[in-house]
């Protein structure tokens, strides 16, 4: 009884897997079709590859979508740390009256947010461009990485920041010494989500770059006819994605073991 | 302590100006006239009376709301018995699960829909369905997530104490899982129906173009047309919408609770 | 002595609510200082407003001659063990130790000497290299500890350092502790409110309450002369009763006159007499300066713990009818149902506070199955009128099976202890003896059958019925009436005796004039 429960159990989560990868495992094949269709793979070949890395405008998607992504994780991930270190020893009223107002752009569709800031740029008469996209960006990473620090935060022994301050240390070394290095596994997984949002983002960044300007998803959006050069660039991103997950994994895991390790000495 | 507080003074000023304004324009072209790129000042209501005599754009606002509906409810009766086997296998054994659960959040929605637009044109399905079938694919691991960590927070003694008072494990599920996991399956529903209402991608890139969901006529009073007041208009009605079905799910399950 | 801190006149308030009004206090060097006192009566916000964390509304804090009000935590001379210890958790024991050394930049093999020194002790050797997450309680204690101290700090705050450790571990550091600010030889201000931890550590003690201090003293001092009432509760055991000061030397408490060791009252002074438990000697009834019945003995280790009663408490008496009930039955549904006469008050009936439910549940009224489940009543009817009289009243299931029983309405009968302002009531009752066979808490349920109550004749408030009297043994109880006497708590006494006495026994208190110490009433007696 107990055996067949558990059958039907993992034989259901296989289903679920299976649903998951499934696109994922058709475009990793597809990328080594070596005719243009999408639906009969008629051999093996690298051309799509080899086209991908010879198309300029998708060259230049990807760098756009890289450099952005890297500018407004670091700028988020500082102001964000930053203010939520602030916000934490604020008022109760400041604080959530401010996390309020953080939280829009988050519970927001993102097509508000987009057309908003649109609006707003071009009633500034500030012209689209690569700086309105950074702009852009940033400004919808910080709530991200606000809330993934404040949690954190909030578990911090109050007295912790004090103790510091009375074995004579300025609030500023209060805080690299001692805040920042307790909260730091937050701000790391606020960066991770300040990154993926950027990198994945689509909606506002359509409505906030300027002419000229495409990531990799505008450029997949405004592909004329299907390039299966699109195939490779997907599976480049889940070799890159799947091994940078699995190395975080492992030095995470070889983390705790030494900890344990240094623990029983 | 104070002095700390001063460090969130810069962002509160970058709230003021990148996350208020836009939303104020918004509100301001939604109540003015037509006047592209300069705002004309000009009160008006129009913008809104339009969208309710037009039975077109009715049946748009239906239709996402439909789909985001079917999406939600899919989402919740796929993914609670996943995250419920989830939390009963070891504890390395889920770890594993969630990293393979989100593993494909990170890879671009726009490339795995494509994918689904190759997979889709294998069979012949109505624009609904294969639109249906790729938001359910890409807000699943959002769904299985939440109730997942709202099941896994749980006290196990919760479970043993049920069984100590004779509750059988259906009844356990009945009366001490699911209601604790209410909260769960609430963010899950935030994390699901909220975007797939406004989603346009998914219908343009898996419906076909005559496809057209609220956030596609968006675009298309953006984009194509050009008529940014009426555009603002619709993405406040949607905004509204969202935020009054948001708040009712919060008060069902503050009700749900109390009972 | 060197006077090393004053604090002059500190008034704090959180959003509106004033924490501390306006506080005095000098402490010297090398003083082992306590704040004792209950939660909330300030003492930890003073002890953060000298550590630079909280900034007082008004008044002054001079430490070593020189107003700190502006100086901020970390250019004090002052160090602090935290509540929780407030260790920090990404650092080992030995970077914990080391902390407030490297920010003032010293030298790693002086912070090496430094900081071993402070693990030996506080008794850590060899522990530098652990986890301070992974430590025990004490541990973690042991090691805030040093952290503090080996900053060579003029005065270390303690803020109840010992509050999360057990019994054992608590005496343990307590020792160490004292032993470590006699090494040490600095300033130590610790607060807590444990009063035991107070008493066998300090060299003085500030007894704090609400906002203000009570009494500056040796622990001796508190202990055998406490300032008032509120001291002498808040420290030890006591006996605290209301007397008057005849003139100096004799005191008067309940119309009789004991010698004591106190002067200086106002004539006729309404005064606080207190008794320590301890001074009280039990002897046998004849030779005692008081008279009285042990009411409770619990064991306390070396010694038993008495309550000692001298004057009984207000009383009221009722009768209780033990009868064997008819159950009802009805042949066709099977169903049986039983319920009790009684007894009701007359102006409860005419305020209307009864209810059908009320009825049903006075009438003990139940009904029940062939298979023993039970069976909701769901028609109650009755012609009972609020006048004095008999009536019936008819309780019935949805299948008409039905009993009816006689109700006495009587007139309510109180009984009114002027000297003591209180009023008590009770009523006569019904009863089966299997209910009081089955009963779990025979007084309490006789308390809840008889509708027992007591008040306080001025406002009303509920006064606890500590006392019930019966003469029968509920396991073997048959048919019959009984008295069941209710009483409030009258004069008790705690009494500390090596003597073994049972409840019930007739005993003597006595004492001496050596043994009561006259304290004045405190302005705001609560």
């Amino acid at each position: 009884m107990k055996k067949k429960k558990k059958f039907l159990s993992s034989g259901y989560l296989i289903l679920v897997l299976l649903f998951i990868y499934l696109p994922i495992a058709y475009v990793v094949l597809f990328s080594f079709n070596d005719s243009k269709s999408m639906t009969k793979f008629t051999g093996f070949s690298l051309r799509w590859y080899e086209n991908m890395f010879n198309d300029r405008t998708m060259l230049q998607s990807i760098y756009y979508t890289v450099l952005v992504a890297v500018i407004s994780t670091v700028v988020s991930t500082i102001v964000g740390t930053v203010t939520a270190i602030g916000l934490s020893k604020a008022k109760k009223v400041i604080r959530s009256a401010v996390l309020e107002v953080n939280n829009l752009p988050v519970m927001n569709p993102d097509i508000v947010t987009a057309i908003g800031l649109m609006l707003l740029f071009v009633s500034a008469k500030v012209q689209l461009s690569l700086v309105t996209l950074i702009l852009a960006h940033i400004s919808f990473s910080i709530p991200y990485v606000i809330l993934s620090i404040m949690p954190k935060l909030r578990q911090l022994d109050d007295n912790v920041a004090e103790a510091a301050l009375d074995l004579g240390a300025t609030p500023v070394q209060a805080l690299t010494k001692v805040i920042i290095p307790q909260i730091y596994p937050a701000i790391l997984s606020g960066a991770l989500i300040a990154f993926s949002m950027s990198f994945d983002d689509f909606v506002i960044s359509f409505f906030t770059a300027g002419v000229g300007i495409n990531n990799i998803s505008m450029y997949v959006y405004s592909m004329k006819r299907f390039n299966p050069s699109v195939n490779a660039l997907s599976t480049l991103i889940v070799v890159v994605v799947t091994v940078i997950l699995v190395l975080v994994n492992i030095i995470s895991s070889r983390m705790s073991k030494e900890r344990k390790k240094e623990e029983n000495v | 302590m104070k002095s700390f507080f001063r460090m969130s003074y810069p962002y509160i000023l970058w709230i003021a100006i990148f996350i208020v304004a836009p939303m104020l324009m918004i509100l301001l072209y939604a109540l003015t006239r037509m006047g592209n790129e300069t705002l004309t000042f000009q009160f008006t209501l129009d913008n809104f009376a339009r969208f309710f005599r037009e039975p077109t754009f009715i049946s748009v606002l239906i239709r996402s709301l439909r789909i985001a509906l079917e999406t939600t409810v899919l989402c919740i009766l796929l993914g609670y018995p996943a995250a419920l086997f989830i939390a009963n296998l070891s504890e390395k054994k889920q770890t594993l699960m969630v990293l393979l659960l989100t593993l494909p959040m990170w890879i671009n929605m726009l490339l795995k829909t494509y994918a689904w637009r190759g997979i889709l044109q294998n069979f012949d399905l109505v624009s609904e369905m294969k639109v249906l079938i790729g938001m359910v694919y890409v807000f699943l691991p959002y769904m299985i997530i939440q109730i997942h960590t709202s099941i896994s927070k749980m006290d196990r003694e919760l479970f043993t104490a049920a069984y100590d008072l004779g509750a059988n494990r259906w009844v356990t599920f009945k009366k001490v899982i699911l209601p604790l996991s209410v909260p769960g399956i609430i963010s899950g529903i935030t994390l699901v129906f909220l975007p797939a209402v406004s989603s346009f991608v998914i219908p343009k890139l898996l419906g076909g173009g005559d496809y057209v969901l609220i956030g596609n006529l968006i675009e298309i009073y953006f984009i194509t047309t050009g008529d940014w007041n009426f555009g603002s208009a619709i993405s406040l009605i949607m905004a509204l919408i969202i935020i009054a079905s948001m708040y009712l799910t919060k008060k069902i399950d503050r009700n749900a609770q109390e009972e | 002595m060197r006077k090393l801190i004053e604090f002059r006149n500190i008034v704090k308030s959180f959003d509106g609510q004033v924490v501390l009004k306006g506080v005095n206090l000098n402490i010297y060097e090398n003083e082992f200082v306590t704040l004792l006192g209950p939660s909330g009566c300030g003492k930890t916000t003073l002890l953060r407003i000298l550590g630079g964390f909280l900034e007082q509304d008004e008044g002054t804090v001079i430490f070593d001659g020189q107003c700190i009000d502006n100086v901020p935590p970390y250019k004090r001379e002052i160090n602090t063990v935290f509540q929780r210890y407030a260790l920090f958790p990404h650092l080992n024991v030995y970077d914990n130790i080391a902390f407030g050394l490297r920010i003032k930049k010293t030298g790693e093999d002086i912070i090496a000497q430094k900081v071993n020194r402070m693990l030996s002790l506080v008794n850590l050797e060899g522990y530098g290299k652990r986890n301070v997450t992974k430590l025990s309680g004490g541990q973690q204690q042991r090691v805030a500890i040093a952290r503090a101290l080996v900053n060579e700090p003029n005065v270390l705050l303690l803020d109840e350092p010992l509050g999360a450790l057990d019994l054992k571990l608590r005496k343990e550091m307590q020792r160490e502790l004292k032993r470590i600010q006699q090494e040490v030889g600095i300033t130590f201000i610790y607060v807590t409110h444990d009063q035991e931890e107070a008493l066998t550590m300090s060299d003085k003690i500030v007894v704090m309450n609400a906002g203000e201090i009570e009494q500056i003293g040796t622990p001796l001092e508190i202990y055998n002369e406490p300032a008032n009432a509120y001291v002498a509760r808040f420290i030890g055991e006591s006996n605290i009763v209301t007397g008057t000061m005849v003139k100096d030397y004799l005191v008067r408490v309940d119309d009789r006159e004991y010698e004591c060791r106190d002067f200086g009252f106002k004539p006729n002074e309404s005064v606080d007499v207190l008794i320590r438990p301890e001074d009280l000697t039990v002897v046998r009834p004849e030779e005692g300066v008081m008279r009285g019945e042990v009411k409770s003995v619990v064991f306390k280790g070396v010694h038993y713990e008495l309550m000692v009663e001298t004057k009984t408490g207000t009383s009221k008496t009722v009768k209780m009818h033990v009868v064997t009930q008819h159950d009802m039955d009805n042949r066709e549904t099977g169903e049986k149902i039983s319920a009790n006469d009684f007894y009701v008050d007359s102006e409860d009936l005419e305020s209307g506070a009864l209810t059908d439910r009320d009825f049903i549940s006075i009438a003990n009224a139940q009904a029940w199955d062939d298979e023993n489940r039970d069976i909701s009543l769901t028609e109650v009817s009755h012609n009972i009128e609020p006048k004095p009289g008999v009536y019936n009243i008819t309780f019935s299931t949805d299948k008409k099976t039905e009993i009816t029983v006689k109700v006495y309405v009587v007139h309510p009968e109180y009984v009114e202890d002027a000297r003591h302002n209180i009023g008590i009531s009770a009523l006569d009752f019904f009863i089966t003896p299997d209910e009081i066979m089955e009963s779990m808490a025979i007084s309490t349920d006789l308390k809840t059958w008889a509708s027992a109550e007591a008040w306080n004749l001025q406002d009303d408030s509920s006064v606890e019925i500590t006392d019930v009297k019966f003469d029968f043994d509920p396991a073997a109880i048959t048919e019959g009436s009984y008295d069941i006497t209710f009483a409030t708590r009258g004069r008790v006494y705690k009494v500390e005796t090596t003597a073994a006495k049972a409840a019930g026994d007739k005993v003597g208190l006595a004492f001496g004039p050596d043994e009561i110490h006259i304290m004045h009433k405190a302005v705001e007696d609560a």
